[in-house]
C-alpha cells in the first residue's frame, strides 16, 4: 500500500520569550491510502500541532515531510495553499461553515479555489451532499440547520475536491454523543465503501476504537497501538 | 481565483454588512462629489467667462501708441498705421483712432459725447452697424461729417429730431453734418471708448477739433489663430522703423484669456484640493471599515485558507472589496457632483455642460483611493495565521 503521508523525525518546537516549549519530538508517524487512523492525546500533548503539520497548516522545524511520496518541506505559502487545496480535506469540532453562504456554496468553496465553479461545482456539490444526507438542504444557511447537519456539510465540504486524506480535528466534539455517533458512523461508510483516508483527532476513546488503528501521542512522542481492523 | 469571481464575493459580502458598507459608500461619495462638484463648478465659471470674452473676438488686438518724448518726432500718419497691413500678413484689417475733447451741441442744447477721429475701417474691425445712412468713406477724407451712436440719436429725438441725417452739430467751434446713425453697439474690450456715445468724424478732421490729436489706439483684426507675439513682434519692428520713440501696449483676447484661465486654473486647483481631503477623510473611512471587517471575517479567513487559498488569494479578497466599496461611492459620487455643479449653474446662471475630465478624475482618484486604503487591511487578512484562527474557542 502506498503511503500517503509520511512523516519522518519531525520535530517541532515554539519560541516564546526566552523559553523554548518543544511540542514534537523526532515523530515518525504515516498513513497509507484507505487508512482510517485516528491520534489520540491529552490536551496539550501535541496533536493538534502534529495536524497542523500534516495538513500544511503549519510547518515543522526539522525532519522530513512526504506527501504522495514527494517531499513537502521546501515548498513555499503558495505551493503549500494549492497542495492543501488539491490533497487535504479538514472537518473542525466548531464546523466552521461561513455563516454567509448556504450548504452548496459552502460546500463549493475548495472547488472555488481550484477553478472550478458554476454547473460543474454544482454538480460535485449536489452529489457529494446527497452521499452525507444533506441532499435536502443545499440552500439553508449554517443557521438554519443542526450541529450534526452542519457537521455534514462540513465533512462534504472536506471530500468534495476528493483529497489524498481527510483530516478531522476532534469532528464529534461539539455534538451530542448520539449525533456524534452518527458522524462517526459516516466517516466509517466513507472509508469503508469510498476507501476515503481519514486521520481523526480525538481524545474520545470511543471514537479512536471505531478506527483501523490509533496512535497515541503523548509529550510529543508517539506511541502506537493498533487496535486492528474492527470491521 | 478569477476576477470575476472576487468581485462576486465582494459583492456579495457588501451586500451582507449593508449599513456598515453604506458608510463607507458615502466617505467616499462625499469625497468624489466634493471632488467632481468643485472641479467641475470651476469649470463651468472658467467656460462662462471665456465665452464672454470670445464673443468680443479672440481675433482682435488693441494697440496702444505712446509718445516717450513730445514735439521732437514727427507724428505718426494715418499712411504709415495702414501701411502696416501690407508688410504684416496676420493682420487682416485695421483701424487708427484718435480721441478728442471738446464740447457737442445741437442748437445750442449740450450733447454729452467723445469724439473719435479714425477711419472707414473701424466699422468692420469693431463690427458697427448702421440704422441710417452711411459709415465715412475715405472719400470723406477732410469734410466735417460723422456717424453718431445710438445714444446721441436718442438724445437728439428728445430734441425732436426724428431723423437725424444732415442736420448739423456744433463740434467745437466746428459744425458738422451727419450722414449716418449707428445701431446698438456692444462693449468691446479691445475698444476704448462707448460707439453708442459717441461721434465718428474722419481722423483727418480730427486735427480742425484739436491740435494735439494724434494716433493713440490701433484695433486690429487678425486672421484666426494668429501667432499673437509674433504679430507684436512684427509690429513693434515696424514702429522702430517709423518712429522709433514710440512706446507700443498691446491686448490681445489671447493675454486676457490666458491670464484669466491661469487664475481660473489656480482656483480649480485649490478647490480640488479641498475636495481631495474629504476623498482621502473618504479613504480613511474604507480602511476603518476594513479593519474592523477582517478583525470579524478573522475565522473566515482561516477557513478560506485551509481549503486552498493562499494569501494572495485573500488579500485580493479584501482589496477587491475596498475597491468595489470605492468604485461604488466613486459612482454615486460623480452623480451627485454633476448633479450639484448643475445646481450651481443654475442658480449662478452659467450655461450646464458636463465636462469629462471631473467625472473621469474624481472616478479614478476614487478607485485610487480605493486601492491605497484597502491595501492595508488586505495585507493585514492575508498575514493571519490558520492556526490561531481556527482554534476552537
Amino acid at each position: 500500500m502506498s503511503l500517503i503521508i509520511d512523516l519522518k523525525s519531525v520535530s517541532k518546537s515554539y519560541t516564546i520569550g526566552k523559553t523554548t516549549l518543544q511540542v514534537l519530538q523526532q515523530v515518525d508517524f504515516s498513513v497509507a491510502k484507505g487508512d482510517l487512523v485516528s491520534i489520540v492525546g491529552s490536551s496539550g500533548s501535541g496533536k493538534s500541532t502534529l495536524m497542523n503539520i500534516i495538513g500544511l497548516l503549519d510547518r515543522h522545524n526539522s525532519g522530513e515531510y512526504y506527501l504522495n511520496g514527494t517531499a513537502v518541506d521546501q515548498y513555499d505559502e503558495a505551493q503549500l495553499a494549492t497542495l492543501r487545496n488539491q490533497t487535504m480535506g479538514f472537518v473542525f469540532q466548531q464546523f466552521f461553515l461561513l455563516p454567509r453562504l448556504t450548504a452548496i456554496n459552502n460546500v463549493a468553496l475548495p472547488l472555488l479555489y481550484r477553478g472550478i465553479r458554476g454547473k460543474q461545482a454544482n454538480k460535485m456539490c449536489e452529489a457529494i451532499l446527497e452521499r452525507v444526507g444533506m441532499k435536502d438542504y443545499l440552500n439553508h444557511k449554517p443557521s438554519e440547520l443542526s450541529g450534526g447537519q452542519q457537521q455534514r456539510v462540513a465533512i462534504a465540504r472536506a471530500l468534495v475536491g476528493n483529497p489524498s486524506v481527510v483530516l478531522a480535528d476532534e469532528p464529534t466534539g461539539a455534538l451530542d454523543s448520539k449525533i456524534g455517533q452518527e458522524v462517526m458512523d459516516l466517516f466509517v461508510q466513507l472509508n469503508r465503501d469510498e476507501a476515503a483516508t481519514i486521520v481523526i483527532i480525538t481524545h474520545d476513546q470511543h471514537i479512536a476504537k471505531q478506527c483501523n488503528r490509533t496512535v497515541r501521542i503523548k509529550d510529543g512522542l508517539i506511541n502506537k497501538y493498533d487496535y486492528g481492523n474492527i470491521n | 481565483m478569477n476576477w470575476w469571481l472576487q468581485i462576486q464575493e465582494a459583492y456579495a459580502n457588501i451586500i451582507s454588512s449593508k449599513l456598515r458598507s453604506f458608510l463607507a459608500v458615502l466617505g467616499i461619495l462625499v469625497g468624489t462629489g466634493s471632488v467632481v462638484a468643485m472641479v467641475s463648478g470651476g469649470q463651468l465659471a472658467t467656460a462662462h467667462a471665456l465665452k464672454q470674452f470670445s464673443e468680443l473676438g479672440t481675433d482682435l488686438l488693441a494697440v496702444s501708441v505712446m509718445s516717450n518724448s513730445s514735439d521732437s518726432t514727427p507724428e505718426l500718419s494715418t499712411q504709415d498705421v495702414m501701411a502696416l497691413q501690407k508688410k504684416i500678413p496676420a493682420i487682416v484689417n485695421e483701424a487708427p483712432y484718435s480721441t478728442v475733447y471738446t464740447d457737442v451741441s445741437y442748437q445750442g442744447e449740450k450733447i454729452q459725447a467723445n469724439i473719435i477721429g479714425s477711419v472707414p475701417e473701424l466699422q468692420e474691425v469693431v463690427q458697427i452697424t448702421l440704422s441710417m445712412g452711411r459709415f465715412i468713406s475715405r472719400y470723406d477724407n477732410y469734410e466735417p461729417y460723422c456717424v453718431i451712436g445710438k445714444e446721441i440719436a436718442e438724445s437728439l429725438r428728445k430734441q425732436g429730431i426724428k431723423n437725424p441725417l444732415n442736420k448739423q452739430l456744433r463740434v467745437g467751434s466746428r459744425y458738422y453734418t451727419i450722414i449716418g446713425v449707428a445701431n446698438d453697439w456692444k462693449e468691446n474690450a479691445f475698444f476704448n471708448n462707448d460707439i453708442n456715445k459717441s461721434l465718428i468724424i474722419p481722423i483727418n478732421t480730427a486735427k480742425f477739433i484739436s491740435a494735439h490729436a494724434s494716433i493713440s489706439n490701433i484695433v486690429m483684426k487678425l486672421v484666426e489663430y494668429a501667432n499673437i507675439d509674433l504679430v507684436q513682434q512684427q509690429i513693434e519692428k515696424e514702429f522702430q522703423r517709423i518712429s522709433s520713440d514710440k512706446q507700443l501696449f498691446f491686448r490681445s483676447a489671447k493675454q486676457l484669456i490666458d491670464s484669466m484661465t491661469s487664475q481660473r486654473n489656480t482656483l480649480t486647483l485649490l478647490l480640488a484640493l479641498i475636495g481631495s481631503i474629504a476623498l482621502i477623510v473618504g479613504g480613511i473611512g474604507v480602511m476603518n471599515i476594513m479593519l474592523v471587517s477582517v478583525v470579524e471575517r478573522r475565522r473566515e479567513i482561516g477557513i478560506r485558507k485551509a481549503v486552498g487559498a493562499s494569501s494572495k488569494d485573500i488579500r485580493e479578497l479584501f482589496l477587491v472589496e475596498a475597491i468595489a466599496l470605492s468604485v461604488l461611492g466613486g459612482l454615486l459620487g460623480v452623480l451627485v457632483g454633476l448633479f450639484t455643479s448643475y445646481i450651481i449653474a443654475t442658480f449662478a446662471g452659467w450655461q450646464f455642460e458636463i465636462f469629462l475630465l471631473p467625472p473621469m478624475v474624481g472616478f479614478f482618484v476614487s478607485v485610487a483611493v480605493g486601492i491605497f486604503f484597502g491595501f492595508y487591511p488586505a495585507y493585514k487578512a492575508s498575514l493571519l495565521d490558520p492556526i490561531q484562527t481556527l482554534r476552537a474557542d
